[in-house]
């Protein structure tokens, strides 16, 4: 068994999809869920030996530094893991969901998405990374016009506009890289990264910041958040916020934490972490539509996390790393119920939401249930990563963004709870007979069971996160492991 | 079970004497009044026999059992107050339950009977009882504080809240609390106004706006049961303040003379005062008897 | 078997199950939910003194454990929970979404226990947000109205957690544990400024809960408006829960600290103010819930005074407060309940005369009254008797005249209430008015024999208090089952009182029942006195409109001034900022490439700035 499973399965379906749409569209709906299926065999496989010893895989035959190689430790165990468990939901989820034509591309991009994203957390060298980032992001813009409507249009147009700053950032840093280090191998370039001159160093991190930082929402980087999340067909909102955005993060920190482990990018960080955090919930409490606040509360979440990761404490780390997978599970659920509700109202306006908790009383339950959690109230998930967040923030002696957070959670409550009472106290709307289906209800309450069995049950998720944050912050081990496996 | 039987008449015989006195002083102030005003007035025992009459009339009417226990509530209080204030200086008989209450328990224990009058008179329906229970409430909100201020002041000075202790203190002329602490008493004093409740602070009954308010839907047994606990309550009162101001009483002539004295400061004020409205009531007592209310206790304590 | 985690889980699981029981067999949700409380009653009842139990979640060692102060507010609770299910059985019976109902009010009931067993600051805060969302979701249970209110009501809870919850950072990052028993006493360890922090910003937070002037806005309008079942519940035990905190802040935090006396100084006389003031309000309230929910403000605000006094006697008048406080307001507002039940209405100036018709829930709300004026014979003398010696005797000279300001105001709104109710005219509208059912009556009875023996032997009570402040290490205070003592050598004998009002009070009813008992007749309220004049069948005789406008002119000037208004404009200017801040986000794509080029243009001038090193 080896990880790159991971990355060459899926790219294997998204191939493969197209030439089986010919014979059988429903076929086609399947693929995907095979494909998890095995993906999460393969994790399963993978994950305890990945946990204590990382995974050192070398393609094409050369050795480190000048192969190509995967790392598969701790962290690309649990975010792989992650990105399957996530992606087997939205696979569940869509089945039923998408039924506009065309099916097939809608999969092959999703596939796409999958192996783009399993391919940044895996991969071992720069230009990889490249790549794969691209991969990610072709098909996700191609997956924001999917609906092939004008806004959709729009959306994906300004998702391509600012994303193409970010691959040209990305690889103007990478070229810089190189033609200082003349190695692409990221243990490598860290281990000799301080011979180059201190400029050009913080250079490269500008463009690294830049370029990763789009992806990764940070403010302000983030202009093409909003639109995209609430343009594309919701599960693919959940895809953003639950995968691609996911890896982006990871490929910054990894990137910043390997190479330029300043004090004062990580002040930086903790600034626009908190910058980010606070314009994107204040902009959220104003939004008409539904899916455009759960955005913003998307980028808002990814501040939160900017922040965690910018303290650089063994358990603010682990903090992030659990904030991050609170935040995939919960605002996937979100955005899963928050579908089938604009669905059903056949609008996507906020108001257009009143009364439905009679109506479709499963669906409203599960957004309530994902808006408490995303706010941080016991005895859910999100309240335990919210609370390591803080306590291990305030352990840095930050108070002022301890207040901070706690200031924006406010906020978040009020524009979620505004909701969830829209959805259960105002007058009732005429009755849609369309149900939701089954599929994605039992989506929406695998997502449901795990975000409340990791509340009472935390040291599930905790428990892997600890040797995935040493692993991020323990420089030499990376370096010895990836290049002297 | 040993019972005192000293104590026993003392129970008995307290609330004969205080119905006895109140019910004549009342008498006494409408023959005062009717002198001040040039007018001939009734006798003196006109209230004794208004109450013998009311006694005996045989058919009541009332509008509940509110109604019908309002009078009960009131002359319970009136009759406890008596028995937890020491009438007579040391005496074995007329002590009654005092040791085992002190001012707060009094202050309270004296709120019970108007809380019960208002419920029985709340009942009948007559809006005008509602209007002067609603004004009676007010009013109190008004004396209660001076009261409360000058009894602090007092508390705090001789680090009592004993009735009994507040006698042992004041053994000579000189030693009474009036003299002691003169500030306090006119603060006590100006609240004993609105308490008594004549003019200019009979905004409760005001007889000619409200027809008499809280009692008018009372009559026959019931009136006769009020104004018997309005003669007792009368007196308590006045033996309250002289036990707290005026060094107390050791013998009943003394106790009659103080008490008398005491009663004259309401009446004659109200003879010459017109009605006050409620809001002016009110807020008269959050005036000066408020600030000397608080420059006793500034006093006290400084 | 009976050990805190089942207590928990039955409280829990009893939720859930009365949430999904609703939607499979509707008829048994109430028998479950009943059934859970009766358990939880018995489990709390029966708990062993020495329960402890330690539960590792993620790096936290959870600690539960019995300590004679929270098994006092424990109780509280598993009754109250009792009493007050026990009453939504019929209350409740004609409503919808009784799952979501039953559900939510056991998860309080749930998290309630689950901070009083809480023995660190973690499981404190988790059962303490538990508690805070599921009343949210009753607060908005009734209507379209409830929604802002809730909110309103949320946003000051989570105002108030947030405080506790930096409160509870600052300590685990300067002491870095959270356990109470490392906490408690060794509060000096760590730097004044954080001390000080911590238990302002705890105070500040468990004061939202207790309805602490300024921060009792959200109060009335929830109280208001949730159910009548949880209303009694939210202001008897939910807002103890505060009391329960600031409690703990103030004995175990900052007792041991140089600055405690400012801080009990400061607190009595916020506590002060804010009885004096909610009084005020609740004269000038024309709904009953209102009005009982200002009352109730006005009664933690005695509450808190005790507490801050710290003198034992002032603390045991602040507990037998607490505890008395959710005996007589459930009382109280049950009695409404019952009112709003049969009638429809809460407002005072529509309903009148429902004595003859409800005279359990009648009885029930006149010895609340009694009980909250402090009037003998009711328990509630005993706490205001022994709250004013303690004031009296530890110099708060000027706070016992405001203190004592408040409750002889009281008298106005508590007469208000009972009379609009319960006495005036019979109005014809309310002739068909029925009694409520027993499953109503049954608590409102108890309660009401409940405050009666407590007056007569306030030491059933003292008992539990006194073992509480031992927990609180506060010195003992002297009692006895019916006699009071304070620091002066003065007394109350509640027995004798007893017997002489008791005695008096037979003795005269007898008389005046049985004398002319043939010609007592009983006549309508139509048929007063009206100077000679026969009132028509449609003539307005109720006495309910303006009630106190006399006092209310006396007191116009603070009546007029409200908090609310500037909360409603500091939201207001928040929400136009935050409008403003969202076309940062234009939805123009090159505004957004704009975003992205002068973002790295600053990168790279203030690069030295941002990164220390000069490109």
């Amino acid at each position: 068994m080896s990880p790159v499973h991971f990355i060459a399965i899926p790219l294997f379906a998204a191939f493969l999809i197209p030439l089986v749409g010919k014979v059988s569209k429903n076929l086609v709906k399947l693929i995907p869920g095979i494909v998890f299926l095995y993906l999460s065999y393969v994790a399963i496989t993978l994950f305890p030996i990945g946990i204590h010893k990382p995974i050192v895989e070398i393609i094409a035959g050369f050795k480190a530094p000048f192969g190509i190689s995967l790392y598969y430790g701790p962290l690309a165990a649990f975010l792989t893991t992650m990105i399957t468990l996530i992606g087997f939901v939205i696979w569940l989820y869509s089945y039923k969901f998408i039924i506009r034509e065309p099916i097939e591309k809608y999969y092959m991009l999703f596939m796409m998405l999958i192996t783009g994203s399993t391919g940044i957390v895996l991969t071992g060298d720069v230009f990889n990374l490249f790549v794969f980032l691209e991969i990610t992001a072709i098909a996700a813009y191609s997956l924001t016009a999917f609906l092939r409507d004008k806004d959709g249009a729009e959306a994906a147009f300004k998702y391509l506009l600012i994303g193409s700053f970010s691959s040209t950032f990305v690889l103007l840093a990478i070229v810089l890289l190189y033609a200082n280090v003349h190695t692409l191998n990221m243990a490598d370039i860290a281990t000799k990264i301080s011979s180059v001159p201190l400029t050009t160093r913080i250079f490269i991190l500008i463009l690294f910041l830049m370029g990763l930082g789009i992806e990764s929402e940070m403010f302000p980087l983030n202009g093409w958040a909003p639109d995209a999340y609430s343009q594309a067909p919701s599960p693919v909102g959940a895809v953003f916020g639950g995968i691609v955005v996911k890896a982006s993060i990871y490929a910054l920190m990894r990137l910043i934490y390997l190479m330029f482990e300043f004090q004062s990018v990580m002040h930086f960080l903790v600034i626009m972490g908190v910058i980010t955090m606070l314009i994107a919930e204040m902009s959220a409490m104003r939004q008409q539509q539904i899916k455009r606040m759960l955005a913003f509360s998307s980028i808002g979440q990814m501040g939160l996390v900017i922040i965690a990761f910018g303290v650089g404490t063994e358990p603010s780390v682990r903090a992030a790393l659990f904030q991050m997978f609170n935040h995939a599970l919960i605002k996937s659920l979100l955005f899963f119920a928050a579908g089938y509700l604009v669905f059903h109202s056949g609008s996507k306006k906020i108001s257009a939401l009143d009364g439905l908790g009679h109506d479709k009383p499963i669906t409203s339950f599960f957004f309530a249930f994902g808006a408490l959690a995303i706010i941080g109230l016991p005895p859910f998930s999100g309240f335990w990563s919210k609370l390591y967040v803080l306590l291990s923030v305030a352990n840095s002696g930050l108070f002022a963004a301890v207040a901070l957070i706690l200031f924006s959670s406010v906020v978040e409550a009020i524009y979620y709870l505004r909701v969830v009472s829209r959805l259960y106290f105002n007058t009732e709307v005429a009755t849609d007979v369309r149900r939701t289906p089954v599929s994605g209800l039992v989506a929406m309450g695998i997502l449901t069971l795990v975000i409340l069995f990791v509340g009472f049950y935390p040291n599930l998720v905790l428990h892997w996160m600890t040797p995935a944050a040493n692993e991020l912050l323990n420089k030499a081990a990376y370096i010895k492991a990836g290049l002297f496996h | 079970m040993n019972i005192n039987w000293l104590s026993v008449l003392g129970i008995i015989t307290t609330p004969i004497i205080a119905f006895i006195v109140g019910v004549t002083y009342g008498g006494l102030t409408r023959r005062i009044t009717a002198r001040i005003q040039n007018r001939y007035g009734p006798p003196s025992s006109q209230n004794l026999l208004d109450i013998i009459k009311l006694y005996s009339k045989e058919t009541s009417i009332q509008h509940g059992v509110m109604q019908h226990l309002g009078p009960v509530f009131a002359i319970t209080a009136s009759i406890t107050t008596l028995y937890f204030i020491p009438v007579i200086k040391n005496s074995v008989v007329f002590t009654n339950l005092s040791f085992n209450g002190d001012l707060i328990f009094l202050l309270y224990i004296m709120v019970f009977g108007s809380l019960g009058m208002a419920l029985g008179a709340g009942q009948t329906g007559n809006p005008n009882a509602a209007i002067g229970v609603s004004r009676g409430l007010s009013q109190m909100v008004g004396y209660e504080i001076p009261f409360v201020l000058s009894l602090v002041a007092i508390m705090t000075q001789f680090h009592t809240t004993s009735l009994t202790d507040l006698l042992a203190v004041q053994k000579h002329f000189a030693d009474w609390i009036i003299f002691q602490s003169p500030l306090a008493f006119i603060a006590g004093i100006l609240a004993f106004l609105g308490m008594m409740g004549y003019a200019p602070f009979d905004v409760v009954i005001a007889p000619a706006e409200i027809a008499s308010g809280p009692p008018s839907e009372f009559g026959g047994k019931y009136l006769a049961l009020m104004m018997t606990s309005r003669s007792i309550f009368t007196f308590a009162k006045l033996v309250l303040f002289t036990d707290i101001f005026l060094g107390g009483a050791s013998d009943f002539i003394t106790l009659i003379i103080k008490t008398f004295l005491l009663y004259m400061i309401p009446v004659l004020t109200g003879i010459v005062f017109p009605r006050f409205r409620t809001e002016q009531s009110i807020c008269f007592f959050w005036k000066w008897p408020l600030v000397f209310g608080v420059l006793a206790i500034l006093v006290v304590v400084l | 078997m009976i050990s805190i985690p089942y207590i928990l889980l039955i409280a829990f699981a009893g939720a859930l199950l009365s949430f999904v029981i609703h939607h499979i067999a509707p008829k048994l949700r109430t028998p479950v939910a009943l059934l859970t409380t009766v358990l939880l009653l018995y489990f709390v009842w029966a708990l062993p003194a020495n329960s402890l139990i330690n539960i590792k979640i993620g790096d936290f060692i959870l600690t539960w454990g019995t300590t004679a102060y929270g098994q006092l507010f424990g109780m509280l609770v598993a009754v109250l929970g009792f009493f007050t299910v026990l009453y939504s059985t019929d209350f409740m019976a004609s409503k919808e979404r009784l799952g979501y109902f039953y559900m939510n009010f056991l998860f309080v009931i749930g998290g309630m226990l689950g901070i009083v067993y809480s023995q660190d600051f973690i499981s404190l805060f988790f059962f303490w947000e538990i508690m805070t969302w599921s009343s949210f979701m009753l607060v908005i249970y009734c209507c379209k109205d409830a929604q802002s209110i809730g909110l309103k009501y949320f946003v000051f809870s989570a105002i108030g957690a947030y405080s506790i919850l930096i409160g509870i950072v600052l300590l685990y990052s300067s002491m870095g544990t959270l356990q109470f028993k490392n906490i408690f006493g060794h509060i000096n360890e760590i730097s004044t400024g954080i001390k000080i922090s911590v238990i302002i910003l705890m105070i500040i937070g468990f004061g939202v809960k207790s309805a602490l002037m300024p921060l009792h806005v959200w109060a009335p309008d929830a109280y208001a408006v949730s159910p009548s079942p949880f209303t009694a519940l939210f202001s008897g035990a939910l807002s103890k829960m505060g009391i329960f905190g600031i409690g703990l802040v103030l004995f175990k935090l900052a007792a041991h600290t140089g600055f405690y006396s400012y801080v009990q100084y400061t607190l009595a006389w916020i506590g002060g103010i804010t009885a004096l003031l909610a009084t005020f309000y609740a004269i000038a309230q024309t709904d009953a819930k209102k009005l009982l929910a200002y009352s109730s403000i006005g009664q933690l605000g005695y509450i808190i005074v005790g507490l801050a006094i710290g003198t034992p006697l002032s603390i045991a008048a602040a507990l037998f407060l607490a505890i008395l406080h959710a005996i007589f307001k459930s009382m109280l507002f049950m009695a409404t309940g019952a009112v709003y039940m049969r009638t429809g209405t809460t407002n005072m100036t529509e309903v009148s005369g429902l004595i003859r018709k409800m005279p359990i829930s009648f009885v029930t709300a006149l010895f609340g009254i009694i009980t909250v004026a402090g009037v003998p014979p009711l328990g509630g003398f005993a706490a205001k008797w022994m709250l004013y010696e303690s004031l009296i005797q530890s110099g708060h000279y000027f706070l016992v005249i405001v203190i004592f300001a408040a409750s002889t105001a009281a008298f106005l709104y508590l007469f208000r209430y009972i009379f609009s109710l319960f006495l005036g005219q019979e109005e014809k509208e309310w002739e068909n008015v029925k009694e409520v059912p027993w499953t109503m009556q049954i608590p409102m009875i108890l309660m009401t024999i409940f405050v009666l023996v407590i007056g007569v032997f306030p030491g059933l009570l003292l008992d539990p208090i006194s073992s509480a402040m031992q927990y609180l290490n506060v010195k003992p205070f002297d009692y006895q089952m019916s006699v009071l003592f304070n620091n002066w050598g003065g007394k109350v004998d509640m027995q004798i009182v007893v017997r002489s009002i008791a005695a008096v009070f037979i003795l005269l009813g007898i008389f005046i029942t049985i004398k002319g008992y043939r010609n007592t007749r009983y006549v309508t309220t139509k048929d007063i006195h009206t100077s000679g004049e026969i009132p028509t069948e449609n003539e307005n005789l109720t006495y309910a409109v303006d009630f106190y406008k006399p006092f209310e002119r006396s007191i116009a000037p603070l009546l007029k001034a409200s908090i609310d208004k500037v909360y409603t404009l500091t939201g207001d200017i928040f929400e136009q900022a935050f409008d403003y801040l969202r076309y940062v986000y234009t939805g123009n794509g090159q505004t957004y490439a704009m975003y992205v080029v002068l973002f790295l243009a600053i990168l790279l001038l203030f690069s030295e700035l941002i990164f220390g090193i000069i490109l």
